[in-house]
């Protein structure tokens, strides 16, 4: 069915296109493949799966305009948003592997979506990767004059106070607090919210005790406190607080935004991206685009976030099926 | 006081202006032309702010949304293609009275209404920002889900001849609205594998198709009769037929105040937006007029209802931006984009760390109420001339706005397969006569009404009786309840033919509060 949709269209209009680039130069079969050498040669797409605005597109612009400068190209943003970016990691995997459509994103669509979504199936072999340069500060979070202070304590007050409202963002997002009610015996009640806006009017209006954010809340420091990171370390907005690992819930999961790929990318190409993503460590804009939102800049190379992925993809699946979580 | 003069003495350079003057006039011509909207605008926009002082680029940037928000007026009134769903209810009498040689009138009065909805709600936001946005935090969902609720009833005032139809098009968009990813589970529902449904169906492509391309199919369809229209449209045009008469403006008056008022709370509530607002503040001007028949039929009011509602959400949406930092609608989540990418946090410490820019911000929105003004005057003579060109002329051209608009937002194709579907949906509505403004109710609330009331479940602890702890919700309740008794005494005592029982207005709204109480 989707493939019926796609791609008589899509090929309808390369062909054309092709036809086009054959009638006016006459250079059939050099065009795309010219090769590494001279990479990049013309401008590069990035996709990002997320709307326009969001705090991974605003990401992902600063580090194209960065990556830009140093490779010498324009970097054409495209949004292309849908299913948290599986329609954008689709179209991916359908592009020429020629380094001239890259996409930015968040690392979940592939070590996280694919335990949620029985539709998304991406493997880390799915994409080659091209880096990552910043992390999600994601936590659970409360209101600044809540009577605890960390999880522990947290822990504490709800078995005194059964029947309390988590607002999950996600099935992830609930699976956490699912997790830890499983082991600690708490009577939690699970208040479905629609994005990081509404989770966040959910603790500023005291609809809920505690959410789940994925690191929204750094801008509300004033009304936010966080309980406990869900990364697998210490994150630099909050290095008091500690992870959730270390409160002893074998729940932390890293989640990065970085350069994807498709399959088969010259491994020249792809190194050349990673070390233009890398320039973004030490820009001065990128530094206040980030800054502003509070995103901390955590470099990896290609290589890295290769092996990150192939680690991340194994235990995170681990964690989901641990706690019974099926993909829907 | 004194910070709004020195943030004049920002605004009033020729950069600044400039740009102000760019965004509404590249809104205000994105409105007008069908198909296209404050999508385009922002698609087009979001690079351009990179570039930019941080004032220009959020002065570009409101502007283009209050001029979108005016401009989507005009083709509504000329043509019949609201260029947003928002401003559907201002074709309902707009396109009339164009019909009937008034189109300038119609202009202006829509014109007139939005600048004046504009500017009232301009100032909410700059008196009012931090205190209303503490209090809308009180607007939990029990309250959204009560007031949505009641909103719904206005389906009923918007139904048109027939209330049954009203109310099979009302739940036709509560279907569709379904589509998608369910929130806590992720659980698709009828997405039949297509992984571009996931979120749901666009409303931007839909409303094109329903809205836009099926009114130019049916144009199509009576091209003769409308070309023979448009010749003696040409041969009236009486002057008091060009300007808004002062008996005109008296009638308007009340419905322009209460129509910023209601898009004034509108936009300052989460998760409503302007769509609802002007239906709102169409089906309560209706609902106050002796004469509730004749709405359909070219009343002046019914315009200046919807277009100042449909202005007044843009300000006030602002207003949790500023105060709390939490965006209230797509503009202001671009604009966080835009205050990010220049270094600043939106949010209640931004007063206190950048009180020069807040103010350079304000006397930029006021700005942009003058300028829309200037601009809109100005186009409207130049846009009133549409309705002499020939229909076969205008209908190519708007249907390729069409494509690209619908194009856009996403930039995959999927969403013009989609506008497509909803044409062929829309001119079966259109000639079936069910009522597309019912439909889009549906669509636009049903989403919000289904979390809000699962929202509220969880937070009352599944027992009614903690209802009485929401005063706000139950005001709302008893409004509900009160109109539903006088729209089924209306009906019942009315002589309308076809009528059925008092009880069928009621199905959709009890529903959900037999479930609630």
């Amino acid at each position: 069915m989707r493939d019926f949709i796609q791609r008589p269209t899509r090929r309808r209009l390369t062909g054309w296109l092709a036809a086009v680039a054959l009638g006016l130069t006459g250079l059939a079969g050099m065009g795309t493949g010219a090769g590494a050498a001279d990479y990049p040669s013309r401008p590069i797409t990035m996709l990002v799966g997320y709307n326009a605005g969001g705090q991974t597109d605003l990401v992902a612009r600063a580090a194209a305009q960065v990556m830009s400068d140093a490779l010498g190209q324009p970097i054409n943003v495209v949004n292309k948003p849908g299913a948290g970016g599986g329609v954008a990691a689709r179209e991916l995997t359908q592009a020429k592997p020629d380094g001239y459509t890259i996409m930015f994103h968040a690392n979940s669509v592939v070590n996280n979506d694919p335990f949620l979504m029985k539709r998304i199936t991406f493997t880390p072999e799915d994409f080659e990767w091209g880096g990552f340069i910043t992390v999600y500060q994601a936590g659970l979070i409360t209101q600044k004059d809540a009577p605890y202070d960390d999880l522990d304590g947290f822990v504490a007050w709800a078995k005194e106070n059964p029947g309390f409202n988590y607002a999950t963002l996600s099935p992830g997002a609930r699976m956490i607090m699912q997790e830890i009610a499983k082991k600690e015996g708490l009577d939690a009640n699970y208040m479905p919210v629609k994005g990081g806006g509404e989770m966040i009017n959910a603790i500023l209006g005291r609809q809920a005790v505690m959410a789940m954010s994925g690191g929204i809340h750094a801008k509300y420091p004033d009304d936010i406190k966080t309980l406990a990171v869900l990364t697998t370390f210490r994150q630099p907005s909050w290095p008091e607080v500690k992870s959730i690992d270390e409160f002893g819930y074998a729940l932390g999961m890293d989640g990065r935004a970085g350069l994807m790929l498709p399959k088969g990318t010259d491994p020249a190409i792809v190194q050349a991206l990673s070390s233009a993503l890398q320039n973004a460590e030490t820009d001065a804009t990128f530094a206040k685009v980030t800054g502003a939102a509070n995103i901390p800049i955590m470099f990896l190379d290609a290589d890295a976030a290769k092996a990150e992925m192939e680690r991340t993809y194994k235990e995170y699946g681990e964690i989901y099926r641990r706690a019974g979580v099926e993909p829907q | 006081m004194q910070a709004l003069i020195s943030g004049f003495a920002d605004v009033l350079n020729i950069y600044t202006l400039a740009w102000i003057c760019v965004g509404v006039t590249l809104g205000y011509v994105l409105g007008v032309l069908p198909g296209l909207g404050k999508a385009t605008g922002v698609a087009v926009s979001i690079p351009l702010t990179f570039y930019l002082e941080p004032v220009a680029a959020i002065a570009l940037l409101i502007g283009i949304a209050k001029g979108s928000a005016a401009g989507s007026a005009v083709s509504a009134i000329l043509l019949n293609t609201p260029g947003e769903p928002s401003s559907a209810p201002t074709a309902l009498d707009g396109y009339p009275l164009a019909r009937q040689g008034k189109a300038q009138k119609a202009l202006k009065m829509g014109l007139f209404a939005s600048v004046i909805g504009d500017f009232l709600s301009t100032l909410v936001l700059i008196c009012l920002a931090a205190p209303l946005a503490r209090y809308a935090l009180l607007i939990g969902p029990v309250e959204l889900c009560a007031i949505l609720v009641f909103s719904m009833t206005f389906i009923g005032g918007l139904s048109g001849k027939s209330l049954i139809k009203g109310l099979i098009a009302g739940a036709f968009g509560v279907l569709f609205a379904t589509v998608g990813l369910e929130t806590e589970s992720f659980i698709p529902r009828m997405t039949f594998g297509l992984l571009e449904l996931d979120d749901g169906l666009p409303l931007v492509p839909i409303a094109i198709g329903m809205l836009a391309v099926a009114e130019m199919i049916v144009q199509a369809g009576n091209m003769r009769q409308l070309d023979a229209e448009t010749a003696r449209i040409v041969d009236g045009g009486a002057p008091e037929d060009r300007v808004v008469l002062w008996s005109e403006w008296k009638r308007c008056l009340a419905p322009i105040l209460r129509g910023t008022l209601i898009g004034s709370v509108v936009g300052i509530l989460p998760g409503l937006g302007a769509s609802v607002g002007s239906f709102l503040s169409y089906g309560a001007t209706r609902r106050a007029s002796k004469n509730p028949e004749e709405f359909g039929t070219g009343r002046i009011e019914g315009i200046a209802a919807a277009e100042s509602a449909d202005n007044a959400v843009v300000p006030a949406s602002f207003v949790p931006l500023f105060a709390l930092g939490i965006p209230g609608s797509v503009i202001a989540a671009i604009l966080i984009a835009a205050f990010v990418l220049h270094g600043l946090t939106p949010g209640p410490r931004m007063f206190q760390e950048q009180p020069q820019l807040v103010a350079a911000v304000y006397a930029a929105m006021l700005c942009a109420s003058g300028v829309l003004l200037l601009i809109g005057y100005t186009g409207q003579r130049i846009f009133a001339q549409v309705t002499r060109v020939p229909i076969r002329l205008i209908i190519p051209g708007v249907l390729f706005l069409c494509c690209i608009g619908a194009w856009m937002e996403t930039g995959s194709i999927f969403a013009i397969y989609i506008m497509l579907a909803f044409t062929v949906f829309g001119f079966l509505a259109k000639k079936l006569d069910f009522s597309f403004v019912t439909f889009l109710i549906g669509f636009v609330i049903g989403p919000s009404a289904e979390l809000s009331f699962r929202q509220s479940l969880q937070i009352l602890d599944h027992r009614w009786t903690k209802l009485l702890d929401h005063p706000i919700a139950l005001v709302f309740i008893a409004l509900t309840l009160v109109v539903l008794v006088v729209l089924a005494r209306g009906r019942s005592a009315g002589p309308a033919g076809g009528v059925r029982p008092a009880r069928d207005p009621q199905i959709t709204p009890t529903h959900h509060e037999g479930r609630i109480s």
